[in-house]
């Protein structure tokens, strides 16, 4: 096996043009599971941790370019007022020494049904940016999953940076596992407020190939507040409403039965968590107080 | 009556001897015994079920620099003995579980030992296997013996019969999954071959025990084998009956003789190679009048047990002693499947044998419309119900009433899902433990070093559980010395043999051979003993076994909230209030109960190994998938206990404890549940999804 360890972001796009079949290692959570549990046998790895461009993040006009290897600590340390949701997220990560290494580059790379963090980046609409030799594209993460553990990554490509606006509104994230925490999910939600372009977002985990929005849930939702002038002046919600959005998000579902639950339990939890979260969202929204779960 | 020592040291809350060396990091455990040259092992294993090894191709294995040898069926050398099938590794083409050992890597490094092992080819004829555990199986078979020797079936008065008469009655199947081990400290041994010597650093509970195991498998005499274990990280059984690791150790340090090997068995090979629970379907049949006395219990088991070697765990020997009623009949089925070699457990049959019979007393409780606390206490016996013996003592209500009284039980409504907050069902439930009081058989040697040192030697084994402590109180109370005049050595074949610590009979043997040897250096020598006086003692036979049954009890009671939504299940407290004779130190035992009560919570709601029928194995072979609680999964878990005196059990007076915590706590959290929700989980472990109306 070769092991490449780059120290510049350049050679790193260099090497992977260069080795398109070169896994890519950051904090090794995944990887190095895979590789020691005999699941795979990379012919190259391509260790980013020495890249320091990706540890970096910045706030320039008025978005965060979070950098892949922003570990999962950093992202609650640092960036927990600013995306409370991706921070929530982050929380149920693993334990403290999987956050420490563990990185949003790496979640994303994984690209696992089951990843914690990417119900908030959807909730968020947020990009990922991608560069290779030829040039750099950002794609929005919705559209970067394409299958169980796939993306649309080409093989000379690397993921450069998250991309994503700070929260203007009240975000929320929700996770059930088989125990109380070092957890994979059975299912997981986010749900984000912008209040100034009057949009709800949305993401679900495990709970169909891949991580997905629940898009007519969210747009049933803003019509709501929306038409009913609530973003301005809110209320307590209708148990209606609240009802419905958590049908049109289980409606959303696509899960399999598995070791950790059953495709009903998760279609009937995704409801009941689409409920709850949206519960405190909003009386965040109403009362400005951010609620924990 | 035995004759008791005057406790001064013992009951004291003495802080464990060893735990500055542990916490320090200078206690030392097998694998990091520092050895001159040492060699690695890596093992290659099975990759199949059932069949035959065809070929072996080892020719790019043994091009990678650094490979000493590679031993396989081929070119291993041959045992002395292959009767224990389990040990008899690298004998024959065989292949009997997937996973089986068929070949071992030695090299200069762990990594190339391992990188090797992946490089070995071998082709096998297939052949189809069973691993199906079903209670409609045609080749269900009785074995001769339970574990370890308990009869396989008991039969008195007419079941059949009282059930038919009796106006209450209950027949329902309960399940317990397939359950691992799973010691922090992997089960590692290093061995050397030295000039027809054999020494083992080795993660075991017993250092004898691998001795006595080893010695006729390998052809060596026992003398010639020396075992050092003087601390070991957990064993719950896993380590107690030596495993074909040990053997396969031995056979590469013969094969390198003069360098060490060292194996670590990683946490997905434990799965395979260190023994596990069987999976049990427990038929219960249950009868009482509307009093709630039972006439009738039934204790019906099907299990497991590998085609290698017969591990029979006695799952129904707990019904013939914990229950009163004058028709009763236990039995116990075997499927003997191409699965690894089960073994104990935590508690073999306590643990998954008081489940089924728990939770079914608890539906017949409710069918009677009687206090889940007070039918068991209606049905308490006078006698032991199997021999006809009284017990030496027994406060199995005591700890229901106490438990109760602590626990808060009596502002209960017993209305199933009757209690919600915030969400969340509410409720409680209760289960009684009951445990074996067993000895085996070992011997103490003291030797008065000077005025204020008698060094106490001993083959026993600190698992974790204080025996360092525990045995230094009980031979400073037998000597009548302060514990700092006590210095006591375990762990070693160099010292007195000593038996496994398992059966929760540690304490009580070894405890008694220390009393045997400090009375025996007191009548030979005087009091005090002079400087160089040495005297031995062994753990005699009590013959108050004769007259007297002997069992610890406890009770679990357990809070279980269930989310209504969702099923999501939290356990925020429970309480195990436990008779067990007189305790030695209230802080190592305190960790010994709420530790046995933790893994019982685990086996509530977590346990289970997804066996891939198809395949023959377990796909959730490591911690990220075979889940254990973690903190934020245990809540106030507490427990405590009912002075006891037994004067009859052994000089100290003291039963054992290290496997009553786990004894009914599962029962407890279902019975829980179903007080929560309404509703009844007979199968373990309990999942949020089991739980949604």
């Amino acid at each position: 096996m070769d092991f490449l360890r780059p120290t510049h972001w350049r050679d790193a796009l260099d090497a992977k043009a260069h080795h398109p079949d070169a896994t890519p290692i950051a904090g090794g959570t995944d990887v190095m599971v895979e590789i020691n549990f005999g699941r795979r046998r990379p012919s190259t790895l391509l260790d980013l941790t020495g890249v320091p461009e990706l540890t970096d993040w910045s706030l320039d006009d008025g978005r965060l370019r979070i950098g892949a290897g922003v570990p999962y600590a950093r992202l609650i340390d640092e960036l927990g007022d600013r995306l409370p949701g991706l921070a929530i997220a982050s929380r149920t990560v693993g334990s403290p020494q999987i956050r420490n290494r563990g990185t949003l580059g790496g979640n994303l790379a994984s690209a696992s049904p089951a990843g914690d963090g990417h119900p908030p980046l959807l909730a968020s609409d947020a990009e990922v940016e991608v560069q290779s030799l030829r040039g750099t594209r950002t794609v929005p993460v919705g559209e970067f999953f394409t299958g169980v553990k796939r993306h649309v990554l080409a093989d000379d490509e690397l993921i450069a940076a998250v991309h994503v606006a700070p929260a203007t509104g009240a975000q929320q994230f929700s996770k059930i596992g088989t125990r109380n925490a070092m957890v994979i999910a059975v299912c997981t939600f986010a749900v984000a407020l912008h209040p100034e372009q009057q949009r709800v977002g949305t993401g679900l985990g495990s709970a169909a190939p891949t991580p997905r929005p629940a898009t007519e849930a969210a747009e049933f939702l803003a019509a709501e507040l929306t038409d009913t002038d609530q973003w301005n002046r809110p209320r307590p919600l209708p148990e209606s409403v609240v009802r419905r959005f958590g049908e049109l998000v289980a409606a959303t579902t696509a899960p399999i039965d598995d070791v950790r639950g059953t495709a009903n339990y998760r279609t009937h939890a995704m409801a009941v968590m689409a409920r709850r979260t949206l519960g405190w969202v909003w009386n965040e929204h109403r009362t400005g107080r951010q609620q924990c779960a | 009556m035995t004759s008791q020592v005057t406790p001064y040291a013992i009951g004291t809350a003495l802080q464990r001897l060893d735990g500055r060396s542990k916490v320090t990091g200078t206690a030392p455990y097998a694998f990091e015994r520092v050895v001159d040259n040492a060699t690695y092992l890596h093992p290659v294993q099975a990759t199949i079920a059932l069949g035959q090894i065809t070929a072996i191709d080892t020719a790019e294995a043994e091009a990678l620099d650094g490979v000493i040898t590679i031993l396989t069926h081929v070119n291993a050398p041959r045992l002395a003995s292959t009767e224990d099938r389990e040990l008899a590794v690298l004998q024959t083409d065989r292949v009997s579980f997937r996973g089986q050992l068929i070949g071992a890597v030695i090299a200069d490094t762990p990594e190339t030992a391992r990188q090797a092992a992946g490089l070995v080819r071998i082709s096998y004829a297939q052949w189809p296997h069973e691993a199906e555990l079903s209670s409609e199986r045609s080749d269900l078979y009785t074995p001769e013996a339970v574990n370890p020797s308990f009869p396989a079936d008991t039969d008195e008065g007419d079941v059949d019969t009282a059930m038919s008469a009796a106006p209450v009655t209950l027949d329902t199947t309960y399940t317990t999954p397939l359950e691992y081990n799973n010691p922090m400290e992997p089960h590692t041994t290093v061995a050397l071959w030295n000039d027809h010597e054999l020494t083992l650093y080795d993660s075991t509970q017993g250092a004898h025990t691998v001795r006595t195991t080893v010695a006729p498998v390998i052809g060596l005499d026992p003398e010639r084998i020396h075992v050092s274990a003087p601390h070991v990280g957990g064993g719950f059984g896993s380590k107690g009956i030596p495993h074909a690791h040990i053997v396969l150790a031995a056979l590469a340090a013969r094969t390198v003789e003069g360098r060490p090997v060292k194996f670590a068995l990683t946490r997905q090979q434990m799965f395979s190679l260190a023994g596990h629970r069987t999976p049990t379907i427990q038929r219960v049949r249950l009868a009482a009048d509307t009093d709630g006395r039972l006439s009738a219990l039934a204790h019906d088991v099907v299990e497991w047990t590998s085609k290698v070697k017969e591990f029979a765990e006695q799952t129904a020997v707990p019904s013939r002693n914990v229950y009163a009623a004058p028709n009763r009949r236990t039995s116990h089925r075997l499927a003997a499947l191409d699965v690894p070699v089960p073994s104990w457990m935590r508690a073999p049959g306590e643990c998954p044998g008081m489940f089924g019979p728990e939770v079914a007393v608890d539906e017949m409780a409710l069918k009677c419309g009687i206090d889940p606390v007070e039918f068991r206490a209606r049905n308490e016996p006078d006698v032991d119900p199997e021999t006809g013996k009284p017990f030496s003592s027994r406060h199995l209500v005591e700890c229901l009433r106490e438990g109760a009284d602590r626990f808060g039980w009596h502002h209960r409504d017993p209305t199933p899902a009757s209690r919600t907050e915030r969400g969340w069902l509410v409720g409680t439930g209760v289960a009684s433990s009951i445990y074996p009081t067993l000895r085996a058989v070992s011997t103490a040697t003291i030797r008065v070093e000077a005025a204020d040192h008698y060094r106490v030697d001993i083959g026993a084994t600190d698992i974790g559980t204080g025996t360092w402590t525990a045995l230094t109180q009980i031979a400073a109370d037998a000597l009548e010395v302060p514990v700092g005049h006590v210095d006591l050595r375990i762990g070693e074949t160099a010292q007195p043999e000593a038996s496994v610590a398992g059966g929760s009979t540690g304490n009580a043997t070894w405890g008694t051979a220390i009393v045997e040897a400090a009375r025996a250096l007191q009548d030979t020598h005087g009091r005090p003993p002079e400087i160089g006086a040495e005297a031995s003692g062994t753990t005699p036979n009590n013959p108050e076994t004769e007259r007297f049954a002997m069992f610890a009890h406890g009770a679990q009671f357990a809070e279980v909230r269930v989310h209504a939504d969702t099923g999501e299940i939290r356990v925020p407290r429970m309480l195990g209030v436990f008779a067990a004779g007189r305790i030695i130190n209230p802080r190592t035992a305190h960790s010994q109960f709420i530790g046995g009560m933790t893994m019982g919570l685990s086996m509530a709601l977590h346990e289970v190994g997804v066996l891939d029928t198809r395949f023959g194995h377990v796909v959730n072979h490591d911690f990220a998938e075979y889940h254990i609680p973690t903190n934020a999964d245990v809540g106030d878990i507490d427990a405590t206990w009912i002075d006891e005196d037994d004067p009859y059990v052994n000089p100290m007076g003291a039963k054992g404890i290290g496997e009553i915590g786990i004894v009914g706590a599962a029962a407890a959290i279902a019975n829980a549940a179903h007080h929560a929700t309404g509703i009844r989980l007979r199968e373990l472990p309990i999942t949020p999804d089991a739980l949604l109306r």
